[in-house]
Order: structure tokens, then C-alpha cells, then sequence
């Protein structure tokens, strides 16, 4: 019995337990739909403004993706370890010859594969349409990239509550105050502080890239508008300074390093609670 | 099989182990007694690696914390309560007798020693199955292949008589090349599998040797009560009321004769010497409080 043979183990039990619950099929329709009423949307503006007038859609997709995505990953991951310590499962499966990182790894791996598959049923259909109607592919298939690592960066930041709180509730409820505070204060909040006390903008640029949400968000709009004329003056010079492609890379690594850095501590076992299970 | 030394383990201020120190040999059956929050479960998740501890911890010459893997598949362990599992038997077997690294035949045929069929119940739900067939499918899944080790950490309490009582016979089965480990409340279960006796009281081991030495040295024994004829009674009591062996108590028109387990059969002998008729017969094992009333000081602090 090698770790890639218990991997797999953990990995069906998971898909098996999303498709049981049906929010896996929740969020692909849910997210079928918003795709297609935003891309449906989008075919108004084309007679206007051509291709453009997806991107526009493709934009309002993003924000929607910003406020669902991280939900859809965050719900089933937060869940995942806490419910197996509340249900007794976790002491059970701890009594295997199994470690504790194989379990975070499994259970990681589990719970990323059926969100990103339902993120790809939904999406990719709506990206489908969008590009039979014009929209670039490189388009769709960045933003979908962006959307998965989004997704990720959520899963394993998810795992970690679960490992870490008591319970799934408390759980679930530290990932949504997580996500309040990255969306809600995150984004409006820091406007508010560059107003209100002239925090440098140097300051709010490095709060973009270090937060997940707005990491999602700037590198999308630089996908769109590569002079990141939509982020006023201070968009504009980041892009003069730096160049779309770099904002690209850079917010990319930023979602990465989210989905890196929590995997790494869980996988090596590194995180446990006083109690042990 | 096991050893551990000066074994410790606190949470914030509680300690609960304390030093323990304790050697169990390969194919021994040991029972683990002790009142709640006496550091049974504690000790149970230090032997399986699932706590940080001081002190050393060895299961068959590994150390837990260092090769904790490779310590667990050489155990076999069946919890108090069975895992709440979300889907069927059959996913369950193939689950964790997967991640055990066991041929699923093999599972099924333990599963058949148990008076269990896989094939009739894989397709049922985990969660409407009854307790004792829980316990019977962990305890297969625990004893598919003959492990060094088999943990059971109070695997009756939830169990009502009847499954209790098949579940005992099921350890019997047990090769007995296996060392049993097993936490218990319940006198009668580790009569029936153990023969050491481990008392664990605030973290330390307070009594090592066998349940008859316990009663001897707790001065509690079992009790014999018989049913006799009104005259046969009187006669019993007066002649029983002058045995050192024996404490006398009378119920109704039943004699209680209160003595060593290994006294019991000589005691029954003894009353039919008398030439009394017995009515009826049950035996009555003293409670654990009674047991442990002679190590356990619940005063101290």
C-alpha cells in the first residue's frame, strides 16, 4: 500500500461525499447559469461594441466569481476534516496507518478535484458560448485559470480552519468572517484607508497582491484592460510601470502562494490541535 | 509488545498520565480498568501515536511518535464508539480495509467468522446498521490479517447484552499469537478476554495482576445467591456464618455467599454436602466501585 494508492482512497471517498451531498451540483449549476445570463447579457453590448462587449460580461462574471467562488471552496473544505472530528471518523482514520499529512493531502485533494469540476462544468460552457460568439480563447481560458486558482487558494485556507477549529460550524463560520473581511474589507475597506488616512498607494498596490480576492481581481482586469485604465490613475501607472503581463504573473503567484503555503503546513503535518484528533 | 516508560502527557495544568510505566509481552490479553478521566483514552491515542507525550512509547521495538505509520499497521483498533460513515457498508470495508492495505476477500471471510455477510449487507447504509454490526465489521476489518496488536477501547459500552455478548465470543476467535489490549468498564467482558489486569487511578498504575488477586486484595468477591426452602436457608446461613471465606447476606427466601471467584464452585459443592435443595442459582460479580474502593481515594487530591 504506497501513499499515491491512499491518495486515490481519499480522493474517491471525497468526489463520492460531494456528489452525495449535491452541492457539488448546486454550485455547477449555480454557476452555469450566472455564466450564461452574464454571457446572454453580454450579446446586447457586441451590436455596440464587438468582442468587447463579452469582456464586459466576462468582467461582471469576475465579480460574481469573487463573491461565489470563494464560498463554493471555502463551505465543503472548512467541512471536511471538523465534520470527520465531530462524527468520531477522524480518530478512527487517525488509528490507520495513515499520516496525518496523507490525510490533510487526501482530503486537499478530494475537495479541490470536485470544486474545480464543478467550476469547469459551469464555466466552460458558459466560455464556450462566449467564444463561439467572438470572445478571444486566451480570454477564456486565463480566466478560467484565475477562477481555478482562486478556487484553490479557498480550499486550502478551508482545510486549515477545519484541522485547526473545534467544530464544523466554528469552521465554517471563521472561513465566511475570512472571506467578509478579505472581500468586504479587503477591497473597500483599503479604499476607505487610502482616503481616509493617505496610506500610501504603494501600500494599497502591495495589499492587491498580497490579498487572494483582490489578487483574483487585479490580474483579471489586467486580462481585460492591459492599461488597467478601470483602476483610475494609480491602475494606469502600475501598468506603465510594470506592464499587464507582470500584473498577470504577479497576482497569479500571490493565488498560488495561498494554495502552497496552507497545503505545505497541513501536508506535513505540522498542524494539529491540542488534542490530537 | 508494549513498553512504556515514565510516559506523561498534560493538558494545561490537567496531567493526565503521570509517569506511567507499564510492559505488556507479545500474545498476552490485557484489560485496562479504571473510573472515567483516569487517562484510559489518553493512553489509547499515545499508543497510536495520535498525542505528543514525554516519556518513551514502544509497540513491537518501534517508537510511536518517530514511526507512527508503520506502529498502526501493526495494530489493530476498534474505538468505543463505531464512526459515523457516510455511505454504505461496502464503502466502508473497502475504505479502510484499503487504507489498512487489505485483500477485501480476506475481510470478508473475518466478516463470515463473525456471523456477518458482507454480500447481503454491502449495499446498506452505515448509518441504519445496528451498533454490534458496526462493531463486528471494525472488529473484522481490525483482525483481517493477524496483527501484532489489537486495541479495543471500550468496544462493548455501546453495545446492548445481546451484541455484547456476541462481540466477546467474536474476541475469543482472536488468534491468540495476537496481544490484546482492551479498556473496560464492564467486569464480565474482562473476565471473559482478559487475564492481566492493568488499574490505572489519576495517571498511574495502582494494581497490576489478575481480577482474582484484584478481589482478593480489594476484599470485594463475587457473589453466589441461591434460592432455598425456608428450613434449608436457615440451616445454609448458620453454617456459612462461621466460614472465614464467606460473607453471609439474605434477601427474601435467597442466601447471597459472598466470596473469592475461585470460591464460588467449592461454596456450591459445599451446599449440596448440606443436603439442601437449590431452587435456582445466579451469580452476582461485585460492582467496579466495590473493586476499586481500595485503591481509588476519591478525596485525594
Amino acid at each position: 500500500m504506497n501513499a499515491r494508492t491512499r491518495l486515490r482512497l481519499f480522493v474517491t471517498r471525497e468526489l463520492g461525499h460531494a456528489l452525495r451531498a449535491r452541492w457539488f451540483l448546486a454550485y455547477s449549476a449555480v454557476f452555469l447559469v450566472g455564466g450564461l445570463l452574464l454571457i446572454a447579457l453580454g450579446a446586447r453590448d457586441t451590436m455596440l461594441v464587438g468582442y468587447r462587449g463579452y469582456a464586459r460580461s466576462l468582467a461582471g462574471l469576475v465579480h460574481f466569481a469573487i463573491l461565489f467562488v470563494p464560498l463554493m471552496a471555502l463551505f465543503p473544505a472548512s467541512s471536511a476534516i471538523a465534520e470527520e472530528r465531530e462524527n468520531g471518523t477522524l480518530e478512527y482514520l487517525l488509528a490507520q496507518p495513515v499520516t496525518r499529512g496523507e490525510v490533510f493531502l487526501g482530503k486537499w485533494a478530494g475537495v479541490a478535484l470536485a470544486v474545480v469540476l464543478s467550476i469547469t462544468v459551469g464555466y466552460l460552457l458558459a466560455g464556450g458560448l462566449a467564444v463561439l460568439r467572438g470572445v478571444p480563447t486566451r480570454f477564456v481560458w486565463i480566466s478560467y485559470a484565475y477562477l481555478l486558482l482562486l478556487a484553490l487558494a479557498f480550499v486550502s485556507v478551508g482545510l486549515v480552519l477545519s484541522t485547526l477549529a473545534e467544530t464544523r460550524a466554528r469552521a465554517i463560520t471563521l472561513g465566511l468572517l475570512g472571506w467578509l473581511a478579505l472581500v468586504a474589507l479587503g477591497s473597500l475597506g483599503a479604499m476607505a484607508a487610502f482616503v481616509r488616512w493617505g496610506i500610501p498607494s504603494v501600500a494599497l498596490v502591495g495589499w492587491s497582491f498580497v490579498n487572494p480576492v483582490e489578487a483574483f481581481r487585479l490580474g483579471l482586469v489586467a486580462l481585460l484592460d492591459p492599461d488597467l485604465g478601470l483602476l483610475g490613475p494609480l491602475g494606469a501607472s502600475l501598468a506603465a510601470r510594470h506592464g499587464a503581463t507582470t500584473i498577470l504573473w504577479g497576482t497569479a503567484l500571490s493565488l498560488l502562494m495561498w494554495t502552497a503555503v496552507p497545503l505545505f503546513l497541513g501536508a506535513s503535518g505540522l498542524l494539529r490541535r491540542r488534542e490530537g484528533v | 509488545m508494549i513498553r512504556a516508560s515514565r510516559l506523561a502527557k498534560a493538558f494545561g495544568a490537567n496531567v493526565v498520565l503521570d509517569g506511567l510505566s507499564l510492559t505488556v509481552t507479545a500474545g498476552e490479553r490485557v484489560a485496562l480498568l479504571g473510573l472515567n478521566g483516569t487517562g484510559k483514552t489518553t493512553l489509547f491515542r499515545c499508543l497510536l501515536g495520535q498525542l505528543p507525550y514525554d516519556g518513551e512509547l514502544l509497540i513491537d521495538g518501534l517508537d510511536v511518535l518517530r514511526d507512527g505509520r508503520r506502529v498502526r499497521s501493526r495494530i489493530g483498533y476498534v474505538p468505543q464508539r463505531p464512526p459515523h460513515f457516510y455511505g454504505t457498508l461496502g464503502e466502508l470495508v473497502a475504505f479502510f480495509g484499503g487504507l489498512r492495505g487489505l485483500d477485501l476477500h480476506a475481510v470478508e471471510r473475518r466478516m463470515a467468522d463473525l456471523d456477518l455477510s458482507l454480500q447481503e449487507n454491502a449495499a446498506k447504509s452505515v448509518s441504519a446498521l445496528s451498533g454490534g454490526m458496526l462493531q463486528k465489521t471494525l472488529l473484522a476489518l481490525a483482525t483481517a490479517v493477524d496483527v501484532p496488536l489489537l486495541l479495543l477501547d471500550e468496544p462493548t459500552a455501546n453495545l446492548d447484552p445481546r451484541a455484547r455478548r456476541e462481540f466477546v465470543r467474536a474476541l475469543e476467535r482472536v488468534s491468540t499469537d495476537t496481544t490484546v489490549f482492551l479498556s473496560s468498564h464492564r467486569l464480565e467482558d474482562i473476565r471473559a478476554v482478559a487475564d492481566r489486569l492493568l488499574l490505572l487511578h489519576r495517571g498511574r498504575l495502582v494494581f497490576d495482576g489478575t481480577i482474582d488477586e484484584l478481589e482478593a486484595k480489594a476484599g470485594a468477591g463475587s457473589t453466589l445467591w441461591v434460592r432455598l426452602s425456608d428450613d434449608a436457608l436457615e440451616r445454609a446461613a448458620t453454617v456459612f456464618a462461621s466460614d472465614p471465606r464467606v460473607a453471609v447476606h439474605r434477601n427474601g427466601s435467597r442466601i447471597g455467599l459472598e466470596a473469592s471467584s475461585s470460591e464460588l464452585p467449592g461454596l456450591l459443592a459445599e451446599l449440596g454436602d448440606l443436603g439442601v435443595k437449590v431452587l435456582d442459582l445466579r451469580t452476582e460479580a461485585p460492582s467496579l466501585e466495590r473493586l476499586l474502593a481500595g485503591f481509588v481515594d476519591e478525596s485525594a487530591p
